[in-house]
């Protein structure tokens, strides 16, 4: 019996291992929905396509497997690109099919016709329009081994409704390539290891690139054997557990003093999986002056791109860090390093009446210690870079790269479903949640355990910090003191919710939170002036942190 | 500084876009090129010219390399001191 191009699709993602579809219905993908009926994955439906990608997004950062989103042209494609943007930026795996009109009119401003391929061609790994249905499970394959292989990235799938509806008249068979693992150049090795050898002041620098390689236990197992001081990246928090004696903390803009100071007094830097990214460097130039540089990294184009590496290690972590020398004596570094740890310790016993949102969520992650936090964009989410305690990087969902506002509560709802039974605490903000609101529907719908932490501050926080240093108090479009009532609009959507604002509830709040059954939403109202410390200005070097104004 | 880079990419849709869009997206300009489709091979081979003001060619190579439809790259002018940025400009 022949199958529709449409039923190609649903099996070749059948094939794949495809358990869950994040997407949104419209015409031009209608075949693909009608084939959906006959398959056992689940399709998710999101409230709004962007809710669907950046799922998906979320989905695919805690199973390590590239995940799927889907809607139709036009208007639904245009809704994912924000959604594919945060995959890209964050080198996160996944599949995006979109409808398209049909070949015949592709061209001529169609009814919802809109050229996805070519808007999203600098934000994907990988695009493909499919123009023949036989070359349909081909190309599905394809865009899988593309998104998965070296440094992970989206790939859009563009398929025009004729397509989708044309039944093929040859069955294709295709050959795929062997992903190939390349192997750290020896003589690079070789340096690498001299440099390490001959080091007194060594930091392991770590990055999103050590859980996206499946390389955390050789990462850990490198730093406890080596002792070397390590730091983080946002996306590389949690490699090596937070409550570890030679971790310092995130480095770069909201970093820890302690993390920065050791970065610049460094004389070797040892890059791992990370990108030399300006919000972890700060001014390049005043970035670790006296250090050279090893940078491991699965990219190519990554080694030298914004520092000059003394040592690039292409290719497997895992057999690059497994090559990296132990038994060094730095014990003086270290003791350093340690004092500055201590020296630098985060304070709790913050003055004032409002609660303290650092030490709120310390409390959480004390409480319990298995949770998955996925963070929206703001104040909040350096506060959880900062303050939370990660065991693996899979429990710490972040928008790092793009920085999207929106992705917490989507990305809760991913990690729900990625995990199922997990603890999962979306923490977001009341500029955040309101652009993904809709999705507190998709939660209600499929019943998902998804508890959420609403950090308030009655104004877009991080943009009214930054108008408050940087542009003489002139705030401009900050204040959101007219929210909506969260707790009775998370209740309009069938999630029941409550609403503290003072520091003895917050203890009560976080046994709520993680002993009710069920989506739950906390309402924290928080001191609309509260800042985020320290902070490294922008453009300026990290030697130049900027601590809590006296009030 | 001026660059001649030659590369091959299948003939695919959108093959060659992508590439001239990669360039420009990563500061280069183009000055000149030339493109030259073997329809028996299913590959275009393209030459071009290129200026950028201080960013790495070696880089902009390696991202080329990068695009899952280019063949190769060959870079035709002289190397080049690794060119780190001064400072970041980044908001």
């Amino acid at each position: 019996m022949s199958m529709k191009g449409a039923e190609l699709v649903v099996r070749a993602l059948e094939q794949q291992g495809v358990e869950y579809i994040f997407g949104y219905p419209g015409g031009a993908i209608m075949p693909v929905y009608d084939a959906l009926l006959n398959s056992p994955i689940k399709h998710i439906l999101a409230r709004h396509e962007q809710g669907a990608s950046l799922a998906a997004d979320a989905y695919a950062r805690v199973t390590g497997r590239p995940a799927v989103c889907m809607a139709t042209s036009g208007p639904g494609a245009t809704n994912l690109v924000t959604g594919i943007a945060n995959a890209f930026m964050d080198s996160v795996p996944m599949v995006v099919i979109t409808g398209q009109v049909p070949t015949v009119v592709m061209g001529t401003d169609a009814f919802q016709e809109v050229d996805v391929f070519g808007i999203t061609m600098p934000i994907v790994k990988h695009s493909f329009i499919i123009r023949r249905a036989e070359d349909i499970p081909k190309t599905i394959a394809l865009a899988f081994q593309i998104a998965a292989e070296g440094r992970p990235g989206p790939v859009l799938v563009d398929l025009p409704k004729d397509i989708s509806n044309a039944v093929p008249t040859a069955a294709s068979i295709f050959e795929m390539r062997k992903s190939k693992r390349a192997s750290p150049d020896p003589r690079q090795v070789q340096i690498a290891r001299e440099l390490i050898m001959n080091a007194e002041r060594p930091v392991l620098y770590g990055g999103g690139g050590i859980p996206m390689a499946g390389a955390v236990d050789a990462f850990r197992a490198y730093a406890r054997a080596s002792g070397i001081p390590t730091v983080t990246t946002l996306k590389g928090i949690g490699s090596l557990p937070t409550r570890d004696e030679t971790y310092l903390g995130m480095l770069g803009m909201h970093g820890n003093r302690a993390a920065n100071r050791a970065i610049q007094e460094s004389d070797l830097l040892i890059c791992i999986g990370a990108r030399f990214d300006d919000r972890a460097t700060g001014r390049l130039d005043g970035f670790a002056p006296k250090a050279k540089v090893i940078h491991m990294d699965a990219d190519p184009s990554e080694i030298g791109k914004l520092r000059h590496a003394d040592a690039g290690l292409l290719g497997d972590l895992l057999e690059s860090l497994a090559a990296m020398p132990t038994g060094l004596s730095i014990a003086p570094w270290q003791q350093w390093c340690a004092e500055r740890k201590a020296e630098h310790a985060w304070r709790y016993d913050a003055p004032g009446e409002y609660i303290y949102v650092p030490d709120m969520l310390r409390r959480l992650t004390e409480a319990a210690p298995d949770v998955t936090i996925a963070c929206d964009v703001g104040q909040h989410q350096m506060w959880v870079a900062q303050h939370c305690h990660f065991d693996r990087p899979e429990q710490h969902l972040t928008s790092a790269g793009l920085g999207t506002m929106g992705y917490g509560v989507p990305a809760g709802i991913g990690a729900c479903l990625a995990r199922p039974g997990a603890r999962v605490v979306t923490v977001s903000g009341d500029g955040s949640i309101m652009m993904n609101i809709q999705e507190l529907a998709t939660i209600r719908r499929y019943g998902l355990d998804l508890k959420i932490l609403l950090v308030d501050n009655s104004s877009l926080g991080m943009v009214r910090q930054w108008q408050q240093l940087f542009h003489g108090e002139r705030y401009s479009e900050v204040d959101l003191s007219d929210n909506p009532d969260f707790v009775e609009v998370a209740k309009s959507f069938g999630i029941p919710g409550f609403r503290i604002t003072r520091r003895d509830e917050v203890d009560g709040a976080i046994r709520r939170l993680l002993e009710t059954e069920g989506p739950l939403l906390a309402h924290v109202c928080i001191d609309p002036k509260s800042n985020v410390w320290p902070l490294v200005p922008p453009g300026q070097s990290n030697d130049v942190m900027m601590e809590e104004l006296s009030a | 500084m001026n660059h001649t880079l030659r590369m091959n990419i299948h003939k695919v849709e959108g093959a060659l876009i992508r590439l001239l869009g990669l360039i420009e997206r990563r500061g280069f300009s183009v000055t000149s090129m030339n493109a030259h489709s073997d329809d028996a091979r299913q590959e275009v081979e393209i030459t071009v010219h290129l200026r950028s003001a201080g960013r790495s060619v070696e880089t902009l190579a390696r991202q080329i390399e990068k695009l899952y439809d280019v063949r190769s790259v060959a870079c035709l002018t002289s190397g080049e001191q690794a060119i780190v940025m001064g400072e970041s400009v980044a908001c």
